[in-house]
Formats: C-alpha cells, sequence, structure tokens
C-alpha cells in the first residue's frame, strides 16, 4: 500500500481538473504473493466445480440453477467470499472477488448474478457500513449461504430514480422498532433470499421533493412476501420477484448506517457491486474471443478458414484490445480500492459502463462471426447474448451512470469556480482565492497534467492522454461558466464528458499496465501488451476527437427538436405511400 | 492409519509445447512454465483422503495423511494445494530437479519413512515428466516392503489392503500386510475404486479428485509445512542416472487433405507405407 495512494483524490476526479494523479495508478496492482497463492488454489476449485456441475445451457432451459448446483456453491464457499474470516466467510480483498466473479461470469450469467445479488449488492451494505453488532448477528449465516441476501431498492415508480421510492417505514412509539409498507419489484434473489437490504423513505411523500431513505436489515418473515419468478430474456436461471411488505416490523438496531442516509448507503453498495459485474464481463469476454477463436480456426469459407479474412481479423483485433482494456481498468480500481483509496466512484462506474458494452459488443461480435450457427439455440451464442443484456441495465442504467460520471466529474471544478464566482462578487475578501485559481488554470494551460512514469515506448499513447485531460478540463472549465448550474440538465453535453471521461480510464489503465509488464518482463514479451494499448488508443483517438469537437459544433438542438416533435405526433411521420 | 503421500510437481502436460530444449541439448529450459501436481500423484492423494475417512463425512480425517515433495521453494504452492484438499500436513525436500534420480528420491523416501513410520506410503505410478516409474519400486525394495504397483481399487483391510491390479484380460487382485508401498494408477479415483473401512461399500465418491472448498484453502496456511535438505537424508547426494542428452520431438507436419478413400488407400500404402 503506497503512502501516496492514501490521499482522498480519486484519479478521474483530478482528470476533471486537467490533474493526471499519476502515483495513483502507476505501479499497475499486483495481487499480493500470499493472496495470489491461495487465489489460483481457489480458481482452481472454482474452475472445476463450475466445469463439472454446471450446466449453463440447462439452467436456461429450466429456468433455475438446480438445488445441488447451490447446495455445492455454498458448501466450496462461494457465498462468503468477502465476508471477513473471523465472521465465518473467505476474507477475500475486491480484486481477489473481482477476480472469482470474472471466473463465473465466464462461465454461467446465472449464477453470477445470483452470487453477486448475494454478495456484490445484497450484503454489501452490513460489510461497508454495518456495526459489529449487525456483522456478528448476519454474517456467519450469510458466509456459509445457510441464508442468501438480496438488495431491494427498485419499485414500480422508482427505478432510475430513487426519489420515487414509496415503500415507507414509520418507527414506533417507543421507538424499539420500524413498520415497513410498500413493495419492490425486479428483486434478483427474492424467491430464495432470507435477508434483505430494504431502502425505505423515512420521511413522508411528497412529489418532487428528495425523500429522506433509511436502509434497513429485514429477514424474511411475518408480513414480508415474494411473488413468482420473473419470466424474462436472459439470466433466466436466476430468480427475480417482487417483494412485498405488510406491516413488517423491523427492529430499530436493524438500520443500516444513519436513519435518513439511506441514499449514501445505496450508492456506497452500488459503487463497489458494479466492480463485480464489470469483472463477469470481463469472463464473458474471455470466454467469448475463445469461442470465436475456435471458430475462426475451423470454419471455411470461399476455399479459406475464416480467420484469414480481414474482416474477421478486425473483429478478432477489436476484441482483443477491448477486453485488455477492460481488464486493465477493472483491476486497476479493484487495486486502488484494495490499497484504500477511498473515493471509487467514478471509476467504478466507468468499469461498468465499459465492461457492459463491451460484452455486448463481443458478444454480438461473435454471434456475428458464427453467423446462421450462432443464431440456433442449439449453441451456447444466442443465450450468452440474451444474458449478457441485463449488464447495461441493472446497477444503474449506462444513461444514468454517464449522467453521473459526467456531474459528479464535473462537481469538483464546478465546487471551484463557484467560489470564485463568489470571489470576484467580493474582489478584496476572495483575492487569495482568485489568484489561487488564475494559478491553477495557468498551470493547467501551461503544464498540463503528465504522466512521467509511463514507459517511453508508449509515448503516443501516453501523449493522447495528456491532450484529452487537457481538452477535457478545458471544456469542462467552458461548460461551467457558460451554463453553471444548468449543465445538470444538459445531457448531450455530459454524454461527451462522459465517454472523453470513460476513454481517458480505459486508456491510463492499459498504459498503466503495460508499462508495468514492459518493465518486469522487457519490451520484447511485452509485445502483445504494447499492440493491444496501440490498438485500444487508435479506436479511442477517433471517440475522442469526435467527442471533443462536438463540445462547440453538434447537431445537438436539431436533434432534440426532431424528438421533441416526434413525442406531441407519437409515431414516424412518413410513408412513402404519400 | 498413517499415510505418506510422495508427490511431485510436473510441467502442466496441457502446456507441454512450451517446454524448451537449448541447441546442446544438455539440459531442460523450465523457465516460464507453469506446473501442476503430477495427475498419478494427486490420485495418491486421493487415495490417501478416502483411506482415512468416512466417505460420507470428508471433512473428518481418522488418522494422518502426510504430504512430501523434493523440490525448490516455489514446490510448496504444490504442497499447499494438498494442504487445502486435506492433507495434514507436509515436508519439503530442498532440492533442484537436476540433483535427483529416481533412487535418491527413494532413499530420501526411506529416511523420512524411518522418521515417520507410516502404515502406507502412496503415490503415482510415475510422474508425466520424466515416466521413469521407479521410485515406488526402489523404494520398496529399500525398506523391503510388500509393494502393489498400479493399484485400480484399494480396500481397507483390519491388517493391511486387498489391491486391485488391471492387468492384462483381467483384475489382479492382492492382499498385502502393512507396512507397504503402494504405486496407483488412473481408476483409482473412479467413484467406487477405494473403500475405508469406515465407509459403507453403497458410498460412491464423485468421479475423480476432489476439490477444496475455499476456507480450505485459506485454511491450509495454517497447517504445519517443513523443509529439510536433501543432505539430511541421504547421505551420498551423488545421481546414479545421468541424462545424457535432451531433444526435442520432430515438429509436426502439417497435415494434407485426400479427396476420397481412394487416394487415402493409395498415400497410406505408398507414401507412408503402412499397408
Ligand atoms: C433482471 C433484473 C434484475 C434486477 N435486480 C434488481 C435487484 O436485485 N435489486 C434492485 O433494487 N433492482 C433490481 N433491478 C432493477 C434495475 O436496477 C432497474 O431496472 C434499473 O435501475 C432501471 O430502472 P427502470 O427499469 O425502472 O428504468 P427507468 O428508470 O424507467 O428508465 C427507463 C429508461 O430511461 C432512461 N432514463 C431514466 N432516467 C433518466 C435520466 N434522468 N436521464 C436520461 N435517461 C434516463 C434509463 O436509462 C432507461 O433507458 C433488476 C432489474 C432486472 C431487469
Amino acid at each position: 500500500m503506497s503512502e501516496q495512494r492514501m490521499g482522498d483524490q480519486s484519479f478521474m476526479k483530478g482528470v476533471f481538473h486537467g490533474d493526471l494523479a499519476e502515483d495513483l495508478i502507476f505501479p499497475f496492482p499486483q495481487v499480493a504473493k500470499e493472496e495470489g497463492e491461495n487465489l489460483s488454489m481457489i480458481l482452481d476449485s472454482v474452475s472445476r466445480f463450475l466445469d463439472e456441475k454446471v450446466d449453463s445451457a440447462a439452467i436456461d432451459r429450466e429456468h433455475s440453477i438446480p438445488e445441488s448446483v447451490i447446495e455445492e456453491a455454498k458448501a466450496l464457499g462461494l457465498f462468503g467470499l468477502q465476508i471477513p474470516m473471523d465472521h465465518g466467510g473467505i476474507g477475500l480483498s475486491t480484486t481477489a472477488y473481482s477476480r472469482i466473479m470474472q471466473q463465473v461470469g465466464g462461465h454461467d450469467a446465472s449464477l453470477a448474478v445470483t452470487l453477486g445479488a448475494h454478495q456484490s449488492i445484497g450484503l454489501k451494505a452490513l460489510l461497508l457500513f454495518g456495526t459489529d453488532e449487525q456483522k456478528e448477528r448476519f454474517f456467519p449465516t450469510l458466509a456459509t449461504g445457510e441464508k442468501v441476501a438480496a438488495f431491494a431498492l427498485t419499485e414500480p415508480s422508482a427505478g432510475s430514480d430513487a426519489a420515487g421510492i414509496k415503500t415507507h417505514a414509520k418507527l414506533s412509539e417507543d421507538g424499539t422498532y420500524w413498520v415497513l409498507n410498500g413493495s419492490k419489484i425486479w428483486i434478483t434473489n427474492g424467491a430464495i433470499a432470507d435477508v434483505f437490504t430494504v431502502f425505505a423513505r423515512t420521511s413522508d411523500f411528497e412529489e418532487g421533493t428528495k425523500p429522506r431513505l433509511t436502509a434497513f436489515i429485514v429477514e424474511r418473515g411475518e408480513g414480508l412476501t415474494t411473488g413468482s419468478n420473473e419470466a424474462k430474456l436472459g439470466i433466466r436461471g436466476s430468480s427475480t420477484t417482487e417483494v412485498f411488505f405488510d406491516d413488517v416490523r423491523v427492529p430499530a438496531e436493524n438500520v443500516i448506517g444513519e436513519v435518513g442516509r439511506g441514499f449514501k448507503v445505496a450508492m456506497g453498495v452500488l459503487n463497489s457491486g458494479r466492480l463485480g459485474l464489470a469483472a463477469g464481463c470481463v469472463g464473458v469476454n474471455k470466454t467469448l474471443i475463445k469461442m470465436a477463436l475456435d471458430r475462426v480456426g475451423e470454419r471455411r469459407a470461399f476455399g479459406k478458414y475464416l480467420g484469414e479474412f480481414g474482416l474477421i481479423k478486425d473483429k478478432i483485433a477489436g476484441m482483443l484490445a477491448r477486453t485488455y482494456a477492460l481488464e486493465s481498468m477493472t483491476y486497476l480500481t479493484t487495486g486502488l480500492l484494495d490499497a484504500g483509496v477511498p473515493d471509487y466512484s467514478l471509476e467504478s462506474a466507468i468499469c461498468k459502463v465499459y465492461g457492459s458494452e463491451t460484452a455486448w459488443w463481443v458478444v454480438n461480435e461473435t454471434l456475428q462471426i458464427a453467423a446462421g450457427t450462432g443464431y440456433m439455440e442449439e449453441y451456447p451464442y444466442e443465450r450468452i447474448l440474451r444474458d449478457s443484456r441485463i449488464n447495461l441495465i441493472f446497477e444503474g442504467t449506462n444513461e444514468i451512470l454517464r449522467c453521473f460520471i459526467a456531474l459528479s466529474g464535473l462537481a469538483g471544478p464546478g465546487r471551484e469556480l463557484s467560489e470564485v464566482s463568489r470571489a470576484m462578487r467580493e474582489p478584496i475578501k476572495g483575492f487569495g482565492l482568485l489568484v489561487d485559481y488564475a494559478v491553477k488554470f495557468a498551470r493547467n494551460r501551461i503544464a498540463p497534467g503528465r504522466l512521467t512514469r509511463a514507459h517511453p515506448v508508449l509515448s503516443r499513447e501516453t501523449v493522447l492522454i495528456e491532450e484529452y485531460t487537457a481538452h477535457l478540463a478545458g471544456h469542462v472549465g467552458n461548460l461551467l461558466r457558460k451554463h453553471g448550474r444548468d449543465i445538470a440538465l444538459m445531457q448531450f453535453a455530459q454524454r461527451r464528458v462522459a465517454d472523453v471521461a470513460i476513454d481517458l480510464f480505459a486508456l491510463s489503465a492499459c498504459v498503466s499496465r503495460t508499462t508495468a509488464t514492459i518493465e518486469s518482463r522487457g519490451e520484447e514479451a511485452a509485445r502483445e501488451e504494447i499492440d493491444y494499448t496501440r490498438i485500444f488508443a487508435v479506436e479511442a483517438r477517433r471517440r475522442l476527437e469526435c467527442n471533443v469537437v462536438g463540445f462547440e459544433a453538434n447537431d445537438d438542438e436539431v436533434r432534440k427538436g426532431a424528438a421533441v416533435r416526434s413525442y406531441e405526433l407519437g409515431s414516424y411521420p412518413f410513408d412513402i405511400m404519400g | 492409519m498413517k499415510i505418506l503421500v510422495a508427490l511431485k510437481r510436473v510441467a502442466d502436460p496441457d502446456n507441454a509445447n512450451k517446454v524448451k530444449i537449448p541447441a546442446d541439448g544438455s539440459t531442460i529450459d523450465t523457465a516460464g512454465l507453469e506446473f501442476k501436481p503430477n495427475p498419478f500423484d494427486e490420485y495418491a492423494l486421493e487415495t490417501a483422503l478416502r483411506l482415512t475417512e468416512d466417505g460420507t463425512k470428508p471433512k473428518v480425517r481418522d488418522g494422518e495423511v502426510i504430504v512430501v515433495t523434493f523440490g525448490p521453494a516455489d514446490t510448496e504452492s504444490t504442497l499447499r494445494a494438498a494442504l487445502a484438499t486435506g492433507a495434514d500436513r507436509a515436508i519439503r525436500v530442498d532440492a533442484n530437479d537436476d540433483q535427483l534420480d529416481g533412487l535418491l528420491v527413494a532413499k530420501g523416501l526411506k529416511t523420512l519413512v524411518a522418521e515417520e513410520k507410516p502404515d502406507i506410503v502412496l503415490m503415482g505410478k510415475q510422474a508425466v515428466d520424466g515416466d521413469t516409474n521407479q521410485v515406488g519400486q526402489a523404494l520398496a525394495e529399500l525398506l523391503d516392503w510388500p509393494m502393489a504397483t498400479f493399484a485400480a481399487t484399494i480396500e481397507e483391510q483390519e491388517d493391511g489392503l486387498v489391491v486391485g491390479r488391471e492387468v492384462d484380460g483381467g483384475v489382479l487382485e492382492l492382499s498385502i500386510k502393512y507396512p507397504a508401498v503402494v504405486t496407483v494408477d488412473l481408476r483409482i479415483v473412479s467413484p467406487s475404486s477405494v473403500y475405508s473401512t469406515k465407509t459403507d461399500r453403497s458410498f460412491k465418491y464423485n468421479e475423480g479428485v476432489r476439490f477444496s472448498p475455499l476456507p480450505a484453502i485459506m485454511q491450509a496456511r495454517r497447517k504445519p509445512l517443513d523443509t529439510k535438505s536433501l543432505a539430511d537424508l541421504v547421505d551420498d547426494t551423488g545421481l546414479k542416472i545421468n541424462y545424457l542428452r535432451f531433444e526435442a520431438p520432430p515438429a509436426r507436419l502439417a497435415g494434407v487433405k485426400v479427396a476420397d478413400a481412394a487416394e487415402l488407400v493409395d498415400k497410406l500404402k505408398n507414401e507412408a507405407k503402412v499397408l
């Protein structure tokens, strides 16, 4: 754990200021020797379990994971991966946990989602915010899987917008318990869970005002019922149900965190949970790449193997490079988290968005390579495609997360600017601040953030990061000066900001990791890593250029107009029939 | 019952193509190879675990299983994996592969047997790297113990074992008294190939070797792992077998496609000259 990493700065938040806090991302985190040794034994056991016991085609067909498989997963210890050892768990780091979720995700999405709902999010509130007493009470049975956990936030009126939550909790007169009423939908593990992390309002409902939310641990029991499993597109073996609360009594000591601070709990849980999802996407990509490579080396057309055609090579190269970027950013972030960096919310949101979209692209291209075979139920391609779709939706939709990335990145410079504008109104008192800001601004302009620890072989990629970090900071400043708080409503601009941030983080992660490989094994042995980084950088440059140009020159208003006019009409306006 | 299991790590047989031999053929370059436990030795460990338990209660060890390997410090991960699977303690005899031959390992094991006094010494029928198939036999000779090689089934008795050996045309069953040396073959990890006196005959094991539960992996670190030097065990550490030269198998030639059966027969007859 390096000293510099302990600051409270997030690498990506720094990027929005034009800073490249390279000590946060160099050297690329390594798994410590002892944990690495344990982890390889664990992966060995997990892979054998998956290969021998988990039949994904059957799980998809039957819409359920066989009881015996769940039992064996529990006996293996897969339900207590991050629960500390003295509470009966395996006590793994986030990196090790994610690597295991990668393995499971690469084999069966239903099982990965079941395990993830239990421990990436279901019991995570207890892990992050629980008291010792609560941990003592719940962890031993959650660690063995004797009890299963679920995370219950979503409601019919509250999907992306948690402020719409209607489930409410009222404190008893004597203050010893809460009474919970309301319902949740689409709760993963609904049918099998015994312990629910439930978010309920502890203030009265008022349209348009932010409620005070509180997080509770609620055990299945009187007044808590669950609906039947929903039929769905993919991850069919995982259970998704409604959950109903009818005068459920929850002891006062089951509040997680502080009363009224449930939103913070939910965000904390999701920030870390998203990394498990991203790691699962790494696993899916690796499985798909293997399938694609098998296919292109077997199938022949026009007297050649598919792999000999340029368009196929182009797809494969993209799959390799993007998966490398995803793997690098995911394990860079888990490494930051394990090193104790407190704020990784932007980084983990980026991993979730990039991971889910990369996996979706890779599955689509792999199915395309398999073509007709890919479309047939007899083969796994279509199932993996269906299974991968959920990742763009849950744990925060990718739209919401793009807005989140942009706005929480902008919040830093925004705060600074509002202080600056206040200072301008009170010139004398605020003189110091103005000078500070001017100095900082000047420094960014004259000496933008640098990545001095990147290997010189990667100088082109490094310059790209430095250049676009300066562009991002510059445009962020312009947007804030021009629009102030209204930026919160400007989603076209937010999308550009977020996409620039995503590419910058992906590139930085690749450069950090490839640098580590070059430094430890030499340039020759790092050939593949260098090439993947270059391929990714060329793809990223195209997007970065396009997004940065778009800040100034775009057709945003035309697009908005077309959309809004169509809302009135309610349909596509034309027909060639005149 | 006390069982000593000899365990060797070998270069991952699935990645055998990564084995490099320098031009002068003097040695095998092991740099960058991935290592795995020798599969037959893993079967021996599984056998030892089955012999020291009631199959329905695999977490309770009735007796003691000690694993031993001869190798450099990084072979300890192989021993830890064995501890995670259920062995009680481990011994590493410090040595590099090129300082060892079958007889030397057998002599080292003989001294360990004198110290540990196991009822049975179990090991794979051979290691899949050198394929020498010597250590078990040499050890039995040095100890003057009964021996059963290529065991496919084992049944524990009061004072010994009934060992089934697959031979051409049938199964040879032999009864041996403790203490004894047994080397095992592939089929020893079938569902009903090993029974301790505690395990009911109707019980069926999972095919293959068991995988370690995660808590056991984490706890394996707390199990004892002793290190000894080869010189502690054997007076004369000189090699009796010297490898003169290593040579990689010739690279496989690309295949050819034949149009029909007639062409195939023609090629087999006239080019391959096998018909
Ligand atoms: C299989 C499955 C399992 C699930 N498991 C769980 C679980 O275990 N626990 C749980 O609490 N929830 C769970 N969910 C719910 C999931 O988290 C929500 O579906 C998700 O948050 C989106 O909410 P919504 O579906 O209501 O979409 P909406 O919020 O209605 O959004 C609809 C569309 O509008 C977009 N949108 C919404 N707001 C904005 C905005 N401000 N700006 C721009 N675009 C916007 C969205 O991105 C989306 O494209 C699960 C869902 C599914 C399908």
